[in-house]
């Protein structure tokens, strides 16, 4: 048998191969999410909260305690948990429709109350587990299920710039990024970061990372990096927002 | 200072609203997610009041989904969390209060009923008997205490806790604008000395130990693959409701078994349903009433034995059935003959009911009866 | 005739919620009115009104007390987000005679007086709190003392201490002695003891500790919403 990658910690084996679609990027941020909290030894006290679309596929992923919730209801409940017992690190996981569309106040709320909760969220622009319709992420001229002529800016909008309203609306305390699966060493720093930045206390923490599907793309190997790194890029900007004491993301 | 209100039975002057938060208090809940809606807001506002004193915690949520589902994690961390809506706020908490039925979350839900449909009014109504009994996409696996005045509302709302986090059915109490607003002296206690245990809650997640390691992890979901697996969860869950129902549901009732005619009614309309019935058997008429105390369940054993065993039932209430649909579907199969007083979204006064059921017992010659069903 | 008038009598109920500042305000205003002057009722309860002066304003009128009140039915949603001030209110103390503000409860205190023209300058306006030791949260001296702070300006105390249907003449003369006590460390006169009128006339025209007893007109029983 040929070498196995070795798992983060935290990861369950026994749920092991996970059942994400080949070449999804949902299990490329989940490693390093468990990295993240294997390194910062927090297994013990973080509770893992999963939305509705592929995001929920990880309600069974860690052997962390953890709780699928409804769609776009990840943050609150997480935020229920977290004001009930504030020595827990509870993290919301979902995708772009749960965060940017159907939750859209919870992350607006949570965000300007600066709520004490880690939020992920794989954009990967559309509604993946339902098919592939469009999203609020979804790129102009994309083609999706509900935009079979490709997105028309004019009649449905531009792709939802998460992060940068976030980081707008966020006070002092805050840690914004954006990262992608094309760039793993930022993504697994930005997932660290935001975890810390609940351990410390500061505030809202929130990452996106670009994420891939290739199953409602329909795109091979190389046209998934190829939409990542050269039609995403043009619409969503990589890197850190906001960082407490830092001085980024203030207006200017 | 206020530490010391709680420390002996007491008898005080306060509104629906107030009595809530107290009855939190002494029910040793943790927390409380709100989010403003008349007629509920003063349980908000008394219970931030009282947050410092007895070191609590609130927040106020972005709306009701928020304030369900932030209910949803307050219990899910093993603390006794509360919230309460009305109107439209409780058909947003339908949605949250499914995830606690399918997870069996022990979550307390105060409802104070305004009008509806819609928007409607701020004031009052019996109308969301419908909603809460069995609201959201699922089978109603409630538990749902109609009050009538305020002891029961602050007996009810401790009582709420306990059965929530002793059976792990989202509970309810649902009480409505006029008990929300009204003023009326009642007894304050502490449940412990009257010899009431109150019972412990227990977390469901972030328990001791690492996950996989020490133990294996909490995995809590609500959605299955197939149809046989949720058919088996909804079975196993529904089995256990109706076994627990009837030592949940609760009723009152008095002169049915010589009755000619028993009026059925529930919260603050069977203040009136009371009122008139004792009137009338002091004018000589053969009458009683029964109340459910429980609306789900509703003490299905003895609605079957009234509805087999008496001539007619009046069911009256400030809706256009809501309880009728409930009370009519146990009735099935009895012998009375069941007429209605609907009133939806206004009070019903005791001089109304008792006119209606003058009008019942004495054999109408007027006109031939073409219909069963009469409205109100 | 010129607001400056020297008996005339401004006064602010204010209080906790469901204190009964509803109740004294209109019986003060009725027992004014009945001595012949002139009076206007006003209703500032804004926060979550329920029992409220506007289902007996058209019989207080008939008696001969003035009500700046809205109708329920003019105002869509009532109580949705606490409550609309009628125009005239924000005038009401350049009105000729005697004015009674029934102020709502909430965190403000005396705070919505600033709601009135002219309330910073009116040498003759009196703050009055309203207590009923039934009332949890205002059942002992020092929660009185406490609350009463909170509550901006204050000029008076005024015992209004029953149990609905349940008050009896122990209930009134033991809040009377909590009152009082309170009143004496807040440096503040107990204006009065208010009781429904058969337990005001069992205590007769002093309560136990000498306070002035007003009986109270028992109208806000049919003021509900």
């Amino acid at each position: 048998m040929a070498p196995q990658p070795k798992m983060p910690r935290s990861w369950r084996a026994e749920t092991k191969p996970h059942k994400f679609c080949p070449g999804c990027g949902h299990g490329i941020i989940l490693k390093f999410l468990g990295e993240a909290i294997d390194e910062l030894e927090i297994q013990d006290r973080v509770i893992f909260g999963c939305d509705i679309g592929c995001s929920l596929l990880s309600w069974d992923f860690f052997n962390l305690d953890s709780v699928q919730t409804h769609h776009g209801r990840t943050i609150p409940v997480m935020t229920g948990i977290k004001r009930a017992r504030p020595e827990l690190i509870c993290i919301a996981y979902m995708g772009d429709g749960g965060g940017y569309s159907i939750g859209t106040q919870h992350m607006v709320s949570a965000a300007a109350r600066n709520e004490k909760i880690t939020a992920i969220l794989a954009n990967n622009t559309q509604y993946a587990m339902t098919g592939g319709q469009m999203a609020p992420t979804t790129l102009p001229g994309q083609k999706t299920e509900t935009s079979p002529y490709g997105r028309e800016p004019e009649l449905t909008g531009y792709p939802l710039q998460g992060p940068e309203m976030v980081s707008a609306i966020t006070p002092d305390g805050a840690y914004v990024a954006r990262s992608s699966i094309g760039n793993l060493r930022q993504l697994k720093g930005a997932l660290k970061k935001a975890l810390e930045n609940q351990i410390n206390g500061n505030g809202f923490s929130f990452v996106e990372a670009l994420s891939s599907c290739p199953t409602n793309w329909r795109t091979n190997a190389k046209d998934t990096w190829s939409f990542i790194e050269n039609e995403m890029s043009k619409h969503f900007k990589v890197g850190e927002i906001k960082a407490p004491g830092t001085g980024q993301g203030e207006a200017g | 200072m206020s530490e010391k209100i709680m420390q002996e039975e007491k008898r005080v002057f306060m509104t629906g609203n107030e009595v809530v938060a107290w009855a939190a208090i002494a029910a040793k809940a943790d927390i409380m997610y709100g989010y403003p809606i008349t007629p509920q807001n003063e349980i908000m506002h008394y219970w931030t009041r009282l947050v410092p004193k007895y070191n609590k915690a609130f927040l106020q949520t972005e709306d009701e989904l928020s304030a369900g589902f932030t209910t949803v994690g307050g219990v899910m961390a093993g603390r006794k969390a509360f919230t309460a809506t009305a109107g439209p706020g409780n058909t947003l908490m339908q949605e949250p209060m499914s995830m606690a039925e399918m997870m069996r979350l022990p979550t307390v839900v105060v409802i104070q009923q305004r009008g509806g449909p819609s928007t409607a009014t701020v004031i009052y109504s019996q109308q969301e008997v419908t909603l809460t009994t069995l609201g959201g996409n699922g089978e109603g696996m409630r538990i749902v205490y109609s009050t009538a005045n305020h002891q029961e509302l602050y007996d009810y709302t401790i009582k709420a806790f306990n059965t929530a986090w002793k059976y792990r059915f989202p509970t309810f109490v649902l009480g409505d604008g006029y008990q929300a607003k009204m003023r009326e002296p009642l007894t304050i206690y502490r449940p412990e000395d009257r010899g009431m245990q109150i019972i412990e809650p227990q977390a469901y997640v972030g328990l001791a130990g690492v996950p996989g390691r020490d133990r294996p992890p909490a995995h809590h979901r609500n959605t299955y693959n197939l149809e046989e697996e949720l058919y088996e969860k909804v079975s196993h869950d529904m089995a256990e409701f109706e076994r627990i129902a009837p030592e949940v549901a609760e009723f009152q009732a008095e002169n049915t078994d010589d009755a000619d005619l028993v009026v059925v009614g529930h919260g603050v309309v069977f203040r009136a349903v009371r009122e008139a019935v004792n009137n009338l058997r002091e004018q000589g008429h053969q009458v009683g009433y029964f109340r459910p105390v429980t609306l789900r369940p509703l003490p299905v054993q003895q609605i079957k034995e009234l509805s087999a065993g008496v001539g007619k039932i009046l069911v009256v209430e400030s809706a256009y059935g809501q309880l009728a649909r409930l009370f009519k579907e146990v009735a099935y199969g009895g012998t009375a003959e069941i007429t209605h007083f609907f009133r939806p979204g206004i009070g019903i006064t005791a001089t109304e009911v008792a006119d209606r059921v003058k009008g019942l017992l004495e054999p109408v010659l007027r006109q031939p009866r073409l219909r069963k069903a009469s409205f109100g | 005739m010129s607001i400056i008038n020297k008996d005339r009598i401004v006064e602010a109920y204010i209080g906790e919620y469901a204190a009964g500042k509803s109740e004294a305000a209109l019986s003060r205003a009725l027992e004014l009115a009945a001595l012949g002057r002139k009076v206007t009722l006003v209703d500032l309860d804004i926060v979550e009104p329920c029992y409220t002066l506007r289902p007996v304003q058209k019989e207080l009128m008939a008696r001969g007390v003035d009500v700046i009140a809205w109708e329920t039915k003019e105002t869509l949603g009532l109580g949705e987000a606490g409550a609309t001030i009628k125009p005239e209110a924000r005038w009401a103390l350049r009105r000729p005679g005697d004015v009674i503000l029934d102020i709502g409860y909430g965190v403000a205190g005396s705070k919505t007086l600033k709601l009135l023209e002219g309330a910073d300058e009116d040498p003759f306006l009196s703050v009055i709190c309203v207590v009923n030791t039934s009332r949890p949260m205002t059942s002992g001296m020092e929660q009185i003392v406490e609350h009463v702070r909170e509550m901006g300006k204050v000029d008076g105390l005024i015992n209004n201490t029953h149990l609905g249907g349940e008050t009896t003449v122990e209930v009134v003369q033991e809040g009377a002695g909590i009152i009082t006590r309170a009143a004496k460390n807040l440096g503040l006169p107990v204006v009065a003891t208010t009781a429904p009128a058969f337990i005001a006339g069992q205590i007769g025209s002093v309560d136990c500790l000498g306070n002035p007893v007003r009986p109270l007109a028992g109208m806000m029983s049919k003021a509900f919403w």
